[in-house]
C-alpha cells in the first residue's frame, strides 16, 4: 500500500542543512497496522507527512497503492489525499466553529460528485462507528479531548481512505481516553481492513499494532512484528 | 461550498461584525456619492434644449431712474444691435437667462392642478437666438399681438404635469381674473439652469415692448457669428456706450457662464469624491490588515484543509470566496437600506438614477474587496501544508 525507496529528506537554510531523514526504505502492505516510535526529532511526523504527501522527499521514491509520486501537480496531489489518505493529528484540527457534523463533513466538500445529502450521510455514520451519534450538533469547544478525537477520526473516515495517518493520536490524551482513541483504531483496522500507520510515543500503544518501526536521527534503527496485535487478531 | 462559506462566515459573525459593518457604511458612503455622480451624469447626457455657442449676454445697468428715458435708450440699444453684420439675432430676456445665478418661478394652475415652473420672460426672437427647437405648436411672435392671451410655449416636462397625455396647444391657463396664458408651442427639452441640472417644469412668455411703454430689461441675448471675439465685442460695447451714455454693461459668453455653472456643480461632487475615495482606501487598508491577520491566524485550518485534499487553488478560492460571503452579508443590510430610496422617491429623483448607483456601489465593494483580499489569499494558497501543520 506504501512503499518508500531510499527516502532523503533535508531541510537547507542558508547556513545549517539538516537531515532529517536518510536513505530510509519501507513497505507497508495493504491492511497493516504500523506503529513508528522513535525520539523527539528522529524525523518521525516527516516520514508521516512524506507518506501523506504533505511534502515531498528531498530524494527517493513514494508509492502510494502502487502509483508512483513522481512529478505529481498540486492538484493531483491534492486529490490523491482526499481519494487515498486520512490523517488523524495529535491536536485534533478541528475547526472551532463549525459544528461536530460540519466538521466531519469537511474531506467531501473537496471530492466532486457527492451531493449534499450523500455527505450527511456518510458523515452520520461516521460519527456512528466512533460512537459520536448524539454530539452532531455540539462544537469542538464543548467535547472533551478524547471526543475531539474521535470526531477528528469520524473526519478521517468519512472519504472511505485506504490508508489513515495519525501523528500521536493519543498524545495529548489520558490513559483511558487513548485506550478508547486505540480501540476504535483497532477495530477500523481489523474491521475496514484500512492501513494505520501511528506515530507515538506510548510504547504501549505501539505494541498494540501488528509492527513497530523505531527510527533514530532520521533513520530506521529497527522493525519489527509486535506479538501482542498477533494475539488480537487471532 | 458555497453552503460551507456561508456557514462559516455566519458561525464566525461576532469577530466578522466590525468588518462587516464597515463595508456596509462604506456601501452606504459610495452609494449616495454615485447616486449624486449618475444624477449629475444622466442630466449632462441629456439634451439642454438650446444652442449656447456664439451666445453672449448683455447687462445694462442704466444711470438715470426715468423710466421712460431708460425705455427709449433701450430699444435705440436694440436697434443698433440688430444693425451690426456681425450679429445673427438678438433678444430681451428676464434675468434668469441660461446658465445665470438667478431665477423666476410662477405657479401655474390648470383645473385641479397647480405647478410651480420656472418662468423665462423672452423676447420674440429668443428661439432664434438660443436656437429653441419648438416640436409641436409654434414660438410666439406678431402674430400674437392681436390675441386676446398671452401667448406661452411650455416644456415637455411642464406638459406632462398639466396635461399629460393630451394635446396641449390652444389650452388656456388662467393667469388672472382677467388673462388668460395661451400654449401656442411646445418643446422637448428646456434645461437653462445647468447641465448637470434636471429638466424642471418651464415656461417662455412674451416679452412685447409694444404693450407696455414703461416695462424695463436689462438683460439681452446676442447670438454673434462664429469667429467674433473680443475686438468686436469691445466695438460693439463702445458703440452701445455712445448710445446709452454712462450705463454701466457687462458682456459675458454663455459659454464662460456655463463653465461656471459646472464647477458649482462639480466642486460638491468631487469633495464628496474625495471624502468617499479616502474611506474606501481606509476600508481597502483595513480589510487587507484583517485579512492578513487572519490568515496568518488560521494557519492550522489551511494546513488542514490542505490535508483534507483541499488543493493550493481551492485555498486560494475559499478565501476569495468567504470575502465576497462576508462582503454579502454587509451589502445586504446596505441594499434594504439603500432600495427604500426608489421605493419612496426620496429627493423625487428617477429611481433608474438609484437603482444605477445601487448597482455599480455593490460591484465597486464587490471590486474592492477581491482586490483586498487577492493578496492575502495568495500567501494563504501558498503556505506549506506540512509546516502550518506543525505550527500548532
Amino acid at each position: 500500500m506504501i512503499t518508500l525507496k531510499n527516502i532523503e529528506k533535508v531541510y537547507q537554510t542558508k547556513t545549517i542543512e539538516t537531515v532529517a531523514l536518510h536513505n530510509v526504505n519501507l513497505h507497508i502492505p495493504q491492511g497493516e497496522f504500523v506503529s513508528i516510535m522513535g525520539p523527539s526529532g528522529c524525523g518521525k511526523s516527516t516520514l508521516l507527512n512524506i507518506m501523506g504527501l504533505l511534502d515531498e522527499p528531498t530524494d527517493g521514491l513514494v508509492e502510494i497503492a502502487g502509483t508512483p509520486i513522481g512529478r505529481y501537480k498540486d492538484k493531483e496531489l491534492a486529490q490523491l489525499r482526499n481519494q487515498k489518505i486520512g490523517f488523524v493529528f495529535q491536536s485534533y484540527h478541528l475547526i472551532n466553529d463549525l459544528s461536530v457534523l460540519d466538521n466531519v463533513e469537511l474531506p467531501l466538500l473537496y471530492r466532486n460528485g457527492v451531493s449534499a445529502a450523500e455527505t450527511r450521510r456518510l458523515a452520520l455514520t461516521a460519527l456512528e462507528k466512533v460512537g459520536l451519534s448524539a454530539r452532531t450538533k455540539h462544537y469542538p469547544s464543548q467535547l472533551s479531548g478524547g471526543q475531539r478525537q474521535r470526531v477528528a477520526i469520524a473526519r478521517a473516515l468519512i472519504g472511505q481512505p485506504e490508508i489513515i495517518l495519525a501523528d500521536e493520536p493519543t498524545g495529548n490524551l489520558d490513559s483511558v481516553m487513548g485506550e478508547e482513541i486505540m480501540n476504535i483504531l483497532l477495530q477500523l483496522n481489523k474491521t475496514d481492513g484500512t492501513t494505520i500507520v501511528m506515530v507515538t510515543h506510548d510504547e504501549n500503544m505501539a505494541h498494540k499494532t501488528e509492527r513497530l518501526i523505531r527510527f533514530f536521527d532520521g533513520q530506521q534503527v529497527s522493525d519489527a512484528k509486535t506479538n501482542a496485535y498477533e494475539f488480537q487478531k487471532v | 461550498m458555497i453552503r460551507h462559506l456561508f456557514k462559516l462566515i455566519w458561525n464566525r459573525k461576532r469577530s466578522n461584525f466590525l468588518l462587516m459593518t464597515e463595508i456596509f457604511f462604506c456601501f452606504l458612503v459610495l452609494f449616495a456619492v454615485l447616486s449624486l455622480v449618475v444624477y449629475n451624469v444622466r442630466n449632462y447626457n441629456k439634451p439642454l434644449g438650446f444652442e449656447h455657442e456664439h451666445v453672449w449676454l448683455l447687462t445694462m445697468r442704466p444711470d438715470t431712474d426715468s423710466t421712460s428715458l431708460n425705455r427709449q435708450t433701450l430699444e435705440q440699444i436694440l436697434q443698433r444691435a440688430k444693425g451690426f453684420q456681425e450679429i445673427e439675432s438678438v433678444a430681451l430676456t428676464s434675468s434668469n437667462a441660461p446658465f445665470a445665478f438667478s431665477q423666476m418661478s410662477n405657479n401655474i394652475t390648470y383645473g385641479q392642478k397647480k405647478v410651480e415652473a420656472n418662468q423665462y420672460e423672452v423676447q420674440d426672437d429668443f428661439d432664434m437666438v438660443m436656437r429653441v427647437k419648438v416640436s409641436k405648436g409654434r414660438w410666439f411672435g406678431p402674430a400674437d399681438n392681436a390675441s386676446h392671451h398671452d401667448p406661452i410655449v411650455i416644456n415637455q416636462a411642464l406638459k406632462q404635469q398639466l396635461f399629460g397625455e393630451e394635446e396641449a396647444v390652444g389650452k388656456l391657463i388662467p393667469l388672472n381674473d382677467s388673462t388668460n396664458y395661451q400654449v401656442v408651442g411646445v418643446t422637448d427639452y428646456f434645461r437653462a439652469g445647468s447641465e448637470f441640472e434636471a429638466e424642471q417644469p418651464s415656461f417662455f412668455s412674451r416679452i412685447n415692448l409694444q404693450e407696455d411703454p414703461n416695462a424695463f430689461w436689462n438683460e439681452v441675448l446676442i447670438r454673434v457669428k462664429p469667429g467674433m471675439g473680443v475686438a468686436f465685442e469691445e466695438k460693439m460695447v463702445k458703440e452701445f456706450a455712445g448710445t446709452a451714455k454712462g450705463w454701466a454693461m457687462e458682456v459675458a459668453t454663455l459659454e464662460k457662464m456655463r463653465q461656471n455653472k459646472a464647477k458649482m456643480a462639480k466642486v460638491p461632487l468631487i469633495a464628496l469624491g474625495i471624502i468617499c475615495g479616502f474611506l474606501i482606501f481606509n476600508v481597502a487598508l483595513g480589510l487587507f490588515g484583517v485579512l492578513w491577520y487572519n490568515i496568518s491566524r488560521r494557519n492550522s485550518e489551511i494546513g488542514l484543509r490542505r490535508a483534507l485534499g483541499a488543493s493550493s487553488g481551492q485555498v486560494y478560492r475559499q478565501f476569495i470566496g468567504e470575502v465576497l460571503v462576508l462582503a454579502t452579508f454587509g451589502l445586504l443590510l446596505g441594499v434594504a437600506f439603500a432600495v427604500q430610496f426608489p421605493l419612496l422617491q426620496v429627493f423625487q429623483v428617477e429611481s433608474g438614477v438609484y437603482f444605477i448607483a445601487l448597482g455599480i456601489a455593490v460591484a465597486t465593494i464587490y471590486l474592492l474587496v477581491v482586490g483586498c483580499a487577492f493578496y492575502p489569499s495568495r500567501q494563504a494558497a501558498a503556505i506549506h501544508p506540512a509546516m502550518a501543520l506543525h505550527e500548532e
